[in-house]
């Protein structure tokens, strides 16, 4: 059974490095180094964005002004720049499909980018419920506290792994 | 070859001799660590220039210019310091991916371009013209103006980023 079950996960990457996309960006001189482009320079404005907002939550930077004022003006920023990694991420994974999927480093990576994920959904359901109540009191609960310095260690440990991954993978 | 490629061409086959640049080599994660801290240190400086050109842009109106410049200018500053530092270790790690390398060549002469609107910048808000206190309320061709700078300036960066990224694929061969 446990050979089948790979199997399926084998012919699905083999499909989607096949398709006329993944194709046209492999063959191509120019595709790769621009989506990689991209992807650093989405990854810089998300993590400089995140830390912005994740800065004010420590009590670290802007605390004469409001959190919620900070997360206005530089967390919708950080989703866009997401978005922007996503995509360009998606577009170099589906080159190599079936090695990034066997990359230790990619691996990581797509773990951390989960835990980092669910640190945010977790602070902006439960945590910062109550945003408007930390205007009156002066420091931030230690729950954002937390929330804000995993989201740094979660994100710079995601940045290395990304580039383990360049390390690692085998040249073109 | 002219005697500027000779230069460097000894520079690297020099440095790549030398202990320090065969210690990095000893500690194969060195160079993914050095590279993962040029990346924040970019990321310092891109976001913090993305920042004040969201203010500059009246994308976001919350504090003055001036005070979204003191805010952001001093991380462009402490990014660019640790991207030097970060930036010199890899060169000697790896002479002659960089020192020989157009696209590298090409980096340093748009980073120069872009430190050099840093600090028109950074002397426009110091001086006495008040420019940028009135900068809201100027006239609609100043304010196209301001908005395509600020643009350019943005799009610099991308393409400082770039030539960083093609350094990897124009190695001599």
């Amino acid at each position: 059974m446990e050979q089948q079950s790979s199997d399926w996960i084998g012919e699905l990457l083999s499909w989607i490095e096949n398709t006329p996309l993944a194709v046209a960006i492999a063959g191509s001189d120019w595709a790769f180094p621009i989506i990689e482009t991209v992807h650093v320079i989405a990854l810089a404005l998300l993590l400089g964005t995140v830390c912005v907002a994740d800065l004010r939550l420590l009590g670290w930077a802007s605390t004469e002004r409001p959190y919620r004022e900070v997360a206005r003006e530089s967390l919708p920023w950080a989703w866009i720049a997401f978005a922007a990694a996503a995509i360009s991420g998606t577009l170099m994974f589906i080159t190599k499909a079936a090695e990034y999927y066997e990359n230790a480093a990619f691996r990581t990576k797509a773990v951390l980018l989960l835990l980092a994920g669910l640190n945010m959904l977790i602070f902006e359901l439960a945590t910062a419920r109550d945003a408007a109540n930390w205007d009156r009191a002066r420091s931030i609960p230690w729950a954002g506290r937390v929330a804000a310095a995993l989201s740094l260690l979660l994100w710079i440990s995601i940045v290395f792994c990304g580039r383990r991954i360049g390390f690692t993978m085998t040249p073109n | 070859m002219r005697s500027c490629e000779r230069i460097m061409l000894a520079l690297a086959q020099w440095l790549s001799g030398t202990p320090m640049s065969l210690a990095i080599h000893e500690l194969d994660w060195l160079v993914p660590l050095l590279q993962t801290v040029h990346i924040i240190a970019i990321a310092m400086v891109v976001s913090s220039v993305f920042m004040i050109e969201l203010r500059l842009l009246r994308v976001v109106k919350s504090q003055s210019i001036a005070d979204t410049a003191h805010r952001f200018v001093p991380w462009i500053w402490t990014g660019l310091a640790i991207l030097a530092v970060t930036g010199i270790t890899l060169i000697i790690a790896e002479p002659q991916r960089a020192l020989h390398n157009p696209a590298f060549q090409l980096k340093m002469l748009l980073l120069a371009l872009a430190i050099a609107f840093i600090c028109v910048f950074q002397i426009s808000l110091g001086g006495k013209s008040k420019f940028w206190f009135h900068a809201d309320q100027s006239r609609p061709a100043v304010k196209l103006l301001v908005a395509v700078l600020a643009i350019s300036v943005f799009m610099l960066w991308c393409a400082i980023a770039f030539a960083g990224r093609l350094i990897a694929y124009l190695q001599p061969g």
